[in-house]
């Protein structure tokens, strides 16, 4: 072969790597923002030399792969941090709206308003004669009774909003896995032909965070490079270059959000399965913290209002008539808040209220003094609470679950942060090196075009020798 | 370490995004001079605020209970005062007439009427209103407690008020103590128990007292002689036992009262004298019930100073606990916002230049 052929190929394969590597120069400045995407290079090797006699000679280089600059294990750890993050971020959004309903810093809530319900007492027992201090009995009764539904119906609407959030995550789930299939077999076409399919793996590792964020999951990649996506113990959701949806709906038994998952067979479901993620933070806090409160405030309804009847039902009333319930007594702990409210009989005549302990003695008080002690007396957790104590614990307990929340919130961020930092370290795109490389991969274009133009000349000078 | 771009900006979104959000809880503990906005902010002491506040808002009603059971009481002080000074009055009256020195039957006579003016005015003293209410009914706020003969139609109720936690305070004497002297004397007569009832078990085991006690109480009365009519005719029960607690026998001032006009108009002298020792029994009772006023005054003034200074420590307590330090939250704000700027500064520096601004 001639050498001088085989320099003018050397100089045109030197020009088409240069272009190569140009090209993925480019492509990885323009994805520096792209989400998810590790830059890429290109693998160059010398070609295999050409013995001639005694001598070795080099014939070039070609481009091999391109591959892209990345670590797989990060990529998994940073996706099972992700899936910590949407349960601490899920939680810590959930249980802020939660606060809201018990901060009474600034508003006036439940606590004042059970206040404001026995001082009503008080005042009726400064003055049982009076229908105006009746009237503020039943002015803050109504207000306090309000404030119970009140609380429920705002704790009842968490937990709606949190179930319509399910419904949208696990649409967003549902699209999220028909694309991890339909990369499955994207990746599976391209490496078929032994060239790694980089984008796509880039886009699916992201995705696979994505869907971790909303709901725990475990996968594996196969041999054959498709994933298998399992979410909780049993909810296949992607296998090969099928997947399955989940469903949210609500079941006969309970007029909340549950997660079916739809596979062949009758969907089933996977709720109890599922503890990580944005949908295991929402269920936390819709199940059980928010069920937790909800059963606080009914104790606290119900106790009030069965210690309210049991007395007032021992007095008389202003015509000396024999004392009625006070409250509609509540038939179960279950629902007393939202259900709680004061005997219609009463609420339209406050005449029958009963301060007295005896008919026919229009002054007396005792039974409103026994009412308005009630707010002293421990009759919470079998005798060893206050009414008020009971319902600032529960404050206090929500402040600190908040606390709490938000404290994990912030470190998992800084755990998400640290990780994303060294991936990007490895995988990002850093425009000062790519601005080298441009500037390196010119001049190797420069020097192979000069390479050629010499080849060229030196043809010249063969061709040209008989005139010479 | 390679430093990859999107790092540089990561960073630079952090820090900017974290100087901001305490920038901005900052200038909200500025605005609210609050430290504490929401339980989470500090739990502990979120629940101890909202304690701090339900004592705050039942000490304020406690306030209340007993300014108007002071008001009740002076009133009842001030009718009282008025009863022993007309009392004070009879007894003059009494000593001027018991001897045949300064009084003889004319005398007796026009004293008499006097005597009955004075009557009067006792019968209208125990049926003073305050309010709408009758001051010495009892119970029965509602029914005038006394005819002009001197019956009683109250009851031996105390309305008892709550000044404290756990104390309770009666804002009234009833009047068949006062002007008849029930239950001062061993004369047989039940009083309704001190402690107020504070638990429905209390309640029921009360109101089954009471009815004994009414019972009891009714044997009692039926078996009780009136004294009323000639001075001849007055008689006490023949006990004459005095009340252990306080000292004090029990005279019906009416029949005092009833009975010496009978005694002057008759020109009994020795009826006259009679009335004497009866009138020092009816001013001693009066003072007695003036006293016992009086300490409930006393008591009420002394609840009223611990729960004024109980509000201030609360208000205290709360705002140790969640008021903003004023000059902590400035010189925070200030020093957070110097490291604003300089996270600014810096970030500019840092994101700016690329070797493509050094390749033209």
């Amino acid at each position: 072969m001639s050498k001088i052929s085989a320099m003018m190929d050397t100089g045109k394969r030197s020009l088409m790597n240069s272009q190569t590597a140009l090209q993925t120069v480019g492509h990885n400045i323009a994805n520096k923002s792209t989400e998810g995407f590790s830059r890429q290079r290109v693998e160059l090797l010398s070609n295999v030399p050409i013995g001639e006699g005694g001598l070795q000679i080099g014939m070039g280089a070609r481009a091999g792969v391109v591959t892209r600059v990345n670590n797989p294990w990060l990529e998994k750890q940073i996706q099972k941090e992700g899936m910590s993050m949407g349960y601490e971020d899920a939680r810590a959004d959930g249980l802020s709206r939660v606060e809201q309903i018990y901060n009474e810093q600034n508003n006036k809530g439940l606590n004042q308003y059970v206040t404001d319900f026995f001082n009503g007492f008080r005042e009726l027992s400064n003055n049982p004669e009076s229908l105006a201090s009746r009237t503020m009995v039943r002015e803050a009764a109504v207000g306090m009774t309000k404030d119970f539904g009140r609380v429920t119906s705002q704790l009842r609407g968490v937990q709606e909003d949190l179930d319509a959030q399910l419904k949208t995550t696990v649409g967003e789930i549902n699209e999220i896995t028909k694309e991890i299939a339909s990369l499955n077999e994207k990746i599976q076409t391209i490496e078929v032909q032994k060239v790694p399919a980089n984008d796509e793996r880039d886009r699916r590792d992201l995705l696979l965070k994505k869907l971790g964020d909303k709901i725990d999951i475990t996968w594996a990649e196969g041999r054959d490079g498709l994933v298998t996506v399992t979410a909780g113990r049993t909810a296949i959701l992607v296998s090969g270059i099928g997947s399955s949806e989940l469903k949210a709906q609500p079941t006969n038994t309970r007029d909340r959000m549950e997660i079916f998952f739809q596979g062949t067979g009758t969907p089933a479901n996977v709720t109890e399965q599922i503890t990580g993620g944005r949908i295991g933070g929402i269920l936390n806090v819709r199940d059980e913290v928010v069920e937790n409160l909800l059963t606080h405030v009914d104790n606290l309804a119900y106790t009030l209002a069965t210690e309210v009847n049991k007395a007032h039902i021992e007095g008389f009333d202003r015509h000396g008539k024999n004392g009625v319930l006070f409250f509609e007594q509540p038939e179960q702990v279950k629902g007393a808040a939202s259900t709680m409210s004061m005997n219609r009989t009463i609420f339209n005549d406050v005449s029958k209220i009963a301060a007295a302990s005896r008919p026919d003695a229009a002054g007396d008080n005792t039974v409103a003094n026994v009412i308005s002690a009630l707010q002293y007396r421990q009759v919470m957790d079998g005798g060893t609470a206050t009414m008020d104590d009971y319902y600032n614990t529960q404050v206090g307990q929500v402040g600190a679950m908040v606390q709490r929340a938000v404290k994990s919130q912030e470190s998992q961020k800084n755990v998400m942060n640290q990780l994303t930092n060294i991936r990007e370290s490895i995988s990002g795109v850093s425009l000062d090196e790519e601005t080298t490389k441009m500037i390196e991969f010119q001049k190797t274009y420069d020097a192979s075009a000069r390479l050629i133009k010499t080849a060229d000349e030196m043809f010249d000078t063969v061709l040209n020798l008989k005139r010479l | 370490m390679r430093i990859a771009d999107k790092m540089a900006f990561n960073q630079v979104n952090q820090n900017l995004g974290k100087n901001r959000s305490d920038m901005s809880e900052l200038q909200n503990q500025a605005a609210t001079q609050k430290r504490i906005n929401k339980p989470s902010d500090d739990p502990l002491a979120a629940a101890r605020v909202l304690a701090a506040r339900t004592e705050e808002h039942g000490n304020s009603q406690f306030v209340k209970n007993i300014n108007n059971a002071k008001s009740f009481l002076e009133f009842s002080d001030q009718s009282l005062g008025e009863l022993s000074d007309i009392l004070v009055r009879a007894k003059e009256l009494a000593v001027s007439q018991s001897n045949d020195a300064s009084g003889n039957a004319e005398t007796r006579m026009v004293t008499a009427s006097e005597i009955e003016q004075i009557y009067n005015q006792a019968v209208q003293i125990g049926n003073r209103k305050l309010g709408e209410r009758f001051v010495f009914a009892g119970y029965r706020t509602q029914t005038t407690p006394f005819d002009h003969a001197g019956n009683y139609f109250g009851d031996d109720g105390d309305m008892k008020v709550q000044t404290n936690k756990d104390s309770f305070v009666a804002m009234n004497i009833p009047g068949n103590k006062v002007f008849l002297g029930r239950g001062l004397d061993g004369d047989g007569i039940v009083r309704p128990r001190y402690e107020t009832p504070t638990t429905v078990q209390d309640v029921k085991e009360f109101q089954q007292e009471e009815i004994n006690r009414k019972e009891q109480n009714e044997d009692v009365e039926r078996n009780y002689l009136m004294t009323r009519g000639p001075a001849s005719e007055f008689q006490s029960n023949g006990k004459h036992k005095q009340d252990p607690v306080t000292g004090a026998q029990g005279v019906n001032l009416f029949n005092v009262l009833k009975g010496m006009e009978t005694s002057l108009k008759a020109n009994d002298k020795e009826g006259v004298q009679e009335s004497l020792d009866l009138l020092d029994q009816a001013i001693s009772q009066v003072v007695l019930a003036r006293s016992e006023v009086g300490s409930r005054v006393m008591a009420v003034n002394n609840t009223m100073d611990s729960l004024q200074k109980a509000i201030v420590d609360n208000k205290t307590t709360a705002s140790q606990l969640e008021d903003a330090d004023a000059f902590q939250v400035i010189s925070d704000i200030n020093k957070t916002d110097s490291t604003l700027k300089a996270t600014l500064e810096t970030s500019g520096k840092l994101i700016q230049p690329s070797l493509l601004d050094f390749l033209r």
